[in-house]
């Protein structure tokens, strides 16, 4: 069964279309990054998928479960975390975690007390006394300790520092081994690209990649760096090759389709060293952006 | 295009003033055109009730030393005349209404902008703490003087007809000192912003500062021998300056030190504070006290319960007071046909401290819609806020969600009610005014139907506009208050009088409660109320 599930799904506000035509699955167990710069409908995707706001068209499934029309059951299965936290000032972190998880129905209080330990927060404290920082930590433990099957992250390491982050991690790592399903998004590539098994990449409302980061490679250019004896021979011409960078005896360009009559232009001019590499997930991402305009979504 | 623009630092300083004027000239304004349209509208409304000089002479004669009416609305003077019946009928409304916007717009551009970061972002600029307070009190002047323009202007034009003949100064004087609450309690707002950790605590220390204050000139104004404590209160200062009957100047001392005296102690304890803390010891590691944190329902009796205690403690007291001075406002009354038209045009039949009684417990009835619209209040700032989001992401359903928010508000209706009863035949029985219990029960119980109605169509705001829920629903009981006076002067006042929920309710306990208008009231407040919480099932969350 898939964790989520959307068929056309779309929003407008006004005359902004922030989300259009949405079909995305994402199966049990699996890890999705769920990528776009701000405003190109992250947010309000997650929002559609809790029930927060309500589809233009189209429908949102979670487990089976129609979003917008049995939300509560579908959120007895599901936590989520959002970027920008807002909590009850008055509260402390304790009181906090103690309310939420009798809200959502289960917690895994040794898990909880885990998660604050490693988390390093201090509960005692109000909310109103946390920085951004310890509150966003203070959301990610209130989400986690539930063990939902399906964790709808939205931007959750907002505000944390890299040893929290590398913790934020490691608890992702183990929610897939447990085999809940994570929906993570974000627009730290390093991020998404050290825990996720797939990625979605939207822009201005749509959906424009979704794969998993080998399909996405291969589908994309080699990035190669030579340098060379002798001066540059003239590459303009070779088949596959292009954003050709020529500095002096070193060269550098994208190769996309075979390698091979790069290599053989190449070999006449005596190559002394060649690098050749995957596009990294921000190379990938820069090239859906590269040259186009900005997202309207909001 | 220009590349690059600079601004001295004096102009990037005025940004708080400039934000801050916006927001509290564009609320003056609309408040000043309210308080303009009830000035003309008393004075009219006087022409059409007493068109003759022996029935003046007669309310005059009636009403002259009633110290019950007296501490209720204010000292009664020249009642033969439209500027005595002015002053009486209108400054008590216009005072209590400029004192609880001047105390919600100070902590709203001072503490509000604190709680909700922008002040962060004015503070990284070419300012201080200290300074951005004294701009924020900048901008609350230009609220000052958008809420006196309109009001001015009103009452000079109303006051300059042939028939009212008030003249221009006496006018303004009384524009000004209405105003001069306003500035009072803005002050104390300011001030309140600094002492409490949040907006919200600012406001319960507010109210609790006007509450007093209120109090203290309702105990002065109940017997000539405690008249001297009137001085102790800022609402005692503004019924001293007498702006229609007898004008004295002399109170502006005072209000004008107060004023001056709170913006520098406010201005000072901003530059000294961290912030987004607060001068009063703030415990940020209390102990955990997860009682009511079980779910959604203990949550809002947990999150709601200062407002509730605050409201029920007010009411508690205004019970008391009405009881204990029905005795001998109700003497008063006897003999009275001015006063006892009035009951019976209410549909009053009764005299006495019934009869005031009556007259008086609209007034709870008024306070109670005001909590309640306090509640509406409460649950837009939920979602407004994003807390909403937090149970909303959770097995919490939406219906569920706002009738528990609503069953709050009901819950501090009718116990609210009740209690304005039970705490009024509790004062009059010291006083021995032989008043029944049952009646009395019965009578508070007669001031929840139209809190009921407001809180309903609050909800239903709430479910189908909320950014605009807030206004509605407290413009809705400003109309409850002001449709008598503007209705009386109007061809259509029937209409009229037929908008305000108040005036659906006999005047229990000078009549017998009538509870088919009653079940009328409720039943159109739980419809709209259903109808809202439907609506909100139906829409998107939206922030501020």
């Amino acid at each position: 069964m898939n964790a989520i599930r959307t068929e056309n799904l779309s929003k407008t506000f006004g005359r902004t279309k922030a989300l259009v035509s949405l079909d995305l699955e994402v199966p049990e167990g699996e890890v999705l990054g769920y990528l776009g710069p701000n405003g190109s409908g992250k947010t309000t995707t997650i929002r559609l998928l809790l029930g927060l706001i309500r589809a233009t068209s189209g429908q949102a499934e979670i487990f089976g479960l129609d979003c917008q029309a049995r939300p509560v059951e579908a959120h007895r299965r599901v936590a989520y975390v959002p970027g920008e936290v807002s909590l009850w000032p008055s509260l402390t972190g304790a009181e906090t975690l103690h309310l939420l998880g009798r809200v959502q129905g289960r917690v895994d209080v040794a898990y909880r007390e885990a998660l604050v330990d490693r988390f390093e927060l201090d509960t005692a404290r109000k909310v109103r006394a946390y920085s951004k920082g310890n509150r966003q930590k203070l959301i990610l433990v209130a989400g986690l300790m539930t063990r939902a099957d399906l964790l709808l992250l939205d931007e959750p390491t907002s505000g944390l520092d890299p040893l929290m982050e590398r913790a934020f991690r490691e608890c992702v790592a183990e929610a897939r081994g447990r085999g809940q399903t994570v929906f993570l998004s974000s627009h730290l590539l390093s991020e998404v690209e050290a825990v996720c098994d797939r990625v979605a990449i939207l822009r201005a409302g749509h959906l424009v990649e979704t794969g998993s980061l080998r399909e996405l490679r291969h589908l994309s250019s080699l990035q190669v760096e030579a340098e060379l004896d002798g001066a540059v021979p003239d590459l303009t011409g070779v088949p596959g090759v292009a954003a050709l960078q020529v500095d002096g005896s070193r060269v550098s360009c994208q190769v996309s389709g075979s390698i091979e009559p790069l290599l053989a232009a190449l070999a006449g001019a005596g190559v002394r060293r060649l690098v050749s590499r995957e596009p990294s997930l921000e190379e990938l991402f820069l090239a859906h952006y590269s040259g186009k305009g900005e997202a309207d979504a909001g | 295009m220009r590349g690059s623009e600079e601004y001295g630092e004096r102009h990037a300083a005025r940004v708080v003033a400039v934000t801050s004027a916006r927001r509290a000239a564009r609320q003056g304004f609309l408040w000043g055109l309210v308080f303009g349209i009830t000035i003309a509208a008393t004075e009219l409304a006087y022409l059409s009730s007493f068109p003759t000089e022996a029935s003046r002479l007669e309310l005059a004669r009636s009403m002259q030393g009633n110290t019950g009416f007296a501490a209720v609305f204010g000292p009664i003077h020249r009642l033969d005349t439209v500027a005595g019946y002015t002053q009486y009928k209108s400054m008590f409304t216009l005072v209590v209404l400029a004192c609880i916007w001047g105390l919600l717009i100070a902590t709203r551009v001072s503490r509000g902008e604190e709680d909700g970061g922008r002040w962060e972002l004015f503070l990284a600029g070419q300012t201080t703490r200290a300074r951005a307070a004294l701009q924020a009190t900048v901008g609350l002047g230009a609220g000052l003087v958008a809420l006196w323009l309109p009001t001015a202007v009103a009452a000079v034009a109303s006051g300059s007809t042939a028939r009212v003949r008030i003249g221009v100064g006496d006018s303004l004087f009384f524009v000004t000192a209405v105003v001069a609450a306003a500035a009072v309690f803005m002050a104390v707002g300011l001030l309140a912003g600094q002492l409490a950790a949040t907006r919200h605590d600012a406001n319960v220390l507010g109210a609790a500062v006007l509450a007093g204050v209120y109090l203290v000139r309702m105990a002065a104004d109940s017997d000539a021998a405690l008249r001297p404590l009137r001085w102790l209160s800022p609402l005692g200062w503004i019924e001293e300056l007498q702006p229609l009957t007898h004008a004295s100047a002399l109170p502006f001392v005072p209000i004008v030190a107060l004023v001056g005296v709170l913006v520098v102690a406010a201005v000072g304890i901003a530059g000294r504070r961290d912030l987004g803390s607060s001068a009063f010891r703030s415990r940020d590691t209390p102990r955990a006290r997860t009682l009511l944190l079980g779910g959604q329902g203990g949550l809002t009796l947990r999150l709601t319960r200062p407002a509730v205690i605050a409201w029920v403690a007010a009411l508690a007291a205004t019970g008391i007071v009405f009881g204990l001075v029905a005795q001998a406002a109700g003497n008063a009354l006897r003999g009275s046909p001015g006063l006892e038209h009035v009951i019976e045009r209410l549909g009053g039949t009764s005299a006495g401290a019934v009869a005031y009684l009556g007259f008086v417990f609209v007034i709870a009835a008024g306070i109670v819609a005001i909590a309640v619209a306090g509640q509406v209040s409460a649950i837009r700032n939920e979602e407004a806020t994003g807390h909403l989001d937090n149970l909303l992401v959770r097995p919490v359903a939406r219906w569920r969600w706002l009738a528990v928010r609503l069953t709050v508000g009901l819950g501090l209706v009718v116990g609210g009610s009740v209690l304005v009863g039970l705490t009024a035949w509790l004062g009059a029985a010291t006083q021995r005014a032989g008043l029944g219990l049952r009646d009395l029960l019965e009578a508070g119980l007669n001031v929840a139907p139209p809190a009921l109605f407001v809180l309903g169509i609050g909800a239903l705001a709430y479910g189908l506009w909320p950014r605009g829920a807030i206004g509605v629903t407290y413009g809705l009981v400003v109309w409850s208050f002001l449709a008598e006076t503007i209705a009386s002067v109007t061809s259509s006042g029937g209409w009229l009088r037929n908008t305000s929920p108040l005036l659906h309710m006999t005047p229990a306990p000078a009549a017998a409660p009538d509870w088919t208008a009653a079940a009328w009231l409720v039943g159109l407040g739980l419809a709209a109320a259903v109808a809202g919480i439907a609506a909100f099932g139906r829409r998107d969350l939206q922030g501020a």
